[in-house]
């Protein structure tokens, strides 16, 4: 899927966040996001998801405006701390699972992918029990259950210790060999480890830069 | 004294319908309790069933002005002005989404207020006490026949959309995501807890329908692992609350609602009282193995 972002820009009431931030992302491509707090990088991520309605001619799926756009089973999109998730109330992992598959897929992927994930150790575990590291495997399945071809993630690994943090960045490598867009929060600290193609810094103060790995786009627009 | 009130439930037909309708009460209650529960707006079903007695107290009053309708019946218009409350509660929300429990505190009070005005209009005040405390030892056949197509009606949205609408009570904005058609699933979701709600009110009345709704859930949360195993604990409790309290209801010539509310509560005091002195004497156990 192409992504196109032309002039956005975006305001809470009379305080505006993002201000004429302008990219374009290819199929297979891995964007990170970085910036401090309030930066406006979820405020960002929230627009591109249509969580924050924007107005038209500013984001475009494969030419289509977001708007007009229907297919978000194309996105998978794990939220920061899985926030909007009530993980309160009893649910195991495969109910879960179940309750988040209404397309079919490939039974043998779906099932190698959640071996790797090691998701058959959890399956009769309540979500409540379960560690930050496992509650993100869970929901990067979730999000991957359908097949998405843009996967989203809000700051994933802010809750998780080293070792789920090293396996976290393997797996979302694995998944852009096989051609998934990903497009990645993260804080500053983490940015040497990932392989990204893209790199869309927001410096909080409506000024933001976007290069490709190594060569620089656009800078300081504002 | 136990065994001649389940001779009676079976030898009389008050108490045949009582049993028939609180079978129903007991499994309605939780099964939309627990959605309820998990999308953490508890107090809904009190919001709807207020907005619900709009209707009946409106009804009461059309009547009182010799008014005939097609529904002669005041539950049918409590029926319609419970969907309506319900769709007011879902168009406050969206307008307050970090305060959604303002959007009920409206409808509440707006329900409230006209339901007084209506009743006082009908000049009918006396019949506003068993719609608020509910009475299941006077339902009628008709109510059974009702109740019966209601949980019908219930059941096949829960075998066709039961998914959906759990993805959608779990997380509201990742639902998208899994193709399902957010906004019709709430409104789905809404109209069937309004229609199940009103339903209700006669056997459980407006100030007790929320606590069977919740409690049972509320009690089967602390011991489920799973949400199916939740879904069946809240259940067989609401069902113990419902036998035993039309027993003592029975017994003591009580108000029936009352007295299962009673029950249910003290379920809940049971296990929360329970499962902590077993959580505590395990950690003992723990320490001492340490």
């Amino acid at each position: 899927m192409q992504i196109n972002i032309n002039n956005l820009s975006f305001a809470y009431g009379a305080k505006t966040i993002i201000s004429n931030l302008s990219l374009t992302l290819n199929s297979g491509d891995y964007l990170v996001i970085r910036g401090k707090n309030g930066s406006g990088k979820s405020t960002f991520i929230k627009c591109l998801l249509g969580f924050n309605l924007v107005k038209s001619g500013m984001i475009f799926y494969d030419k289509v405006d977001i708007t007009d756009f229907k297919s978000w089973t194309r996105f998978g999109y794990v939220s920061q701390n899985f926030d909007d998730f009530n993980y309160e109330f009893p649910i195991t992992v495969g109910e879960l699972l179940q309750i988040s598959s209404l397309k079919r897929t490939k039974e043998s992927e779906r099932l190698k992918f959640l071996e790797k994930m090691g998701i058959f150790e959890i399956i009769n575990q309540n979500i409540n029990s379960l560690s930050g590291g496992q509650l993100q495997r869970v929901f990067i399945v979730r999000a991957m259950l359908n097949n998405p071809e843009v996967l989203v993630l809000d700051e994933p690994t802010a809750s998780i210790d080293k070792q789920n943090k090293e396996f976290f960045y393997s797996t979302i490598e694995d998944l852009h060999q096989m051609g998934i867009t990903i497009i990645l929060i993260t804080h500053n600290d983490d940015i040497e480890q990932l392989n990204y193609t893209h790199l869309l810094s927001m410096y909080g103060d409506l000024t933001t830069s976007f290069e490709e790995r190594g060569v620089e786009l656009k800078e300081g627009v504002l | 004294m136990i065994l001649s009130f389940i001779t009676d439930l079976f030898q009389q037909d008050f108490m045949l319908r009582a049993l028939i309708a609180g079978i129903m009460l007991g499994i309605l209650a939780p099964l939309l309790g627990t959605f309820v529960v998990v999308r953490r707006l508890s107090f809904i079903a009190d919001t709807l069933g207020h907005f619900s007695l709009v209707g009946i107290s409106v009804s009461l009053f059309l009547s009182s002005l010799g008014v005939t309708m097609f529904f002669d019946k005041p539950l049918y218009l409590g029926i319609i002005f419970s969907i309506i409350g319900g769709l007011l509660i879902e168009l406050f929300r969206r307008s307050y989404n970090n305060f959604q429990e303002i959007s009920m505190v409206i409808v509440i009070s707006l329900g409230a207020a006209l339901s007084a005005i209506f009743f006082s209009l009908s000049k009918k005040t006396g019949s506003l006490y068993n719609y608020l405390f509910g009475s299941i030892l006077t339902v009628t056949n008709y109510y059974i026949i009702l109740i019966l197509i209601t949980g019908f009606i219930v059941a096949i949205l829960f075998i066709l959309f039961g998914k959906q609408i759990l993805a959608v009570s779990f997380d509201e904005s990742s639902a998208k995501f899994l193709g399902i058609n957010v906004n019709l699933f709430q409104i789905v979701f809404i109209i069937m807890l309004s229609v199940v709600v009103s339903v209700l009110l006669e056997s459980a009345g407006v100030l007790l329908i929320s606590s069977m709704m919740v409690i049972p859930v509320a009690a089967g949360i602390k011991l489920g692992w799973s949400y199916k195993s939740t879904l069946i604990i809240s259940i067989v409790f609401s069902e113990l609350s419902v036998f035993f309290g039309l027993w003592l209801a029975y017994t003591l010539n009580i108000p029936s609602g009352a007295a299962i509310v009673s029950i249910n509560i003290i379920i809940l005091l049971l296990v929360a009282v329970t499962k902590k002195i077993v959580l505590k004497k395990r950690i003992s156990k723990m320490d001492k193995l340490q």
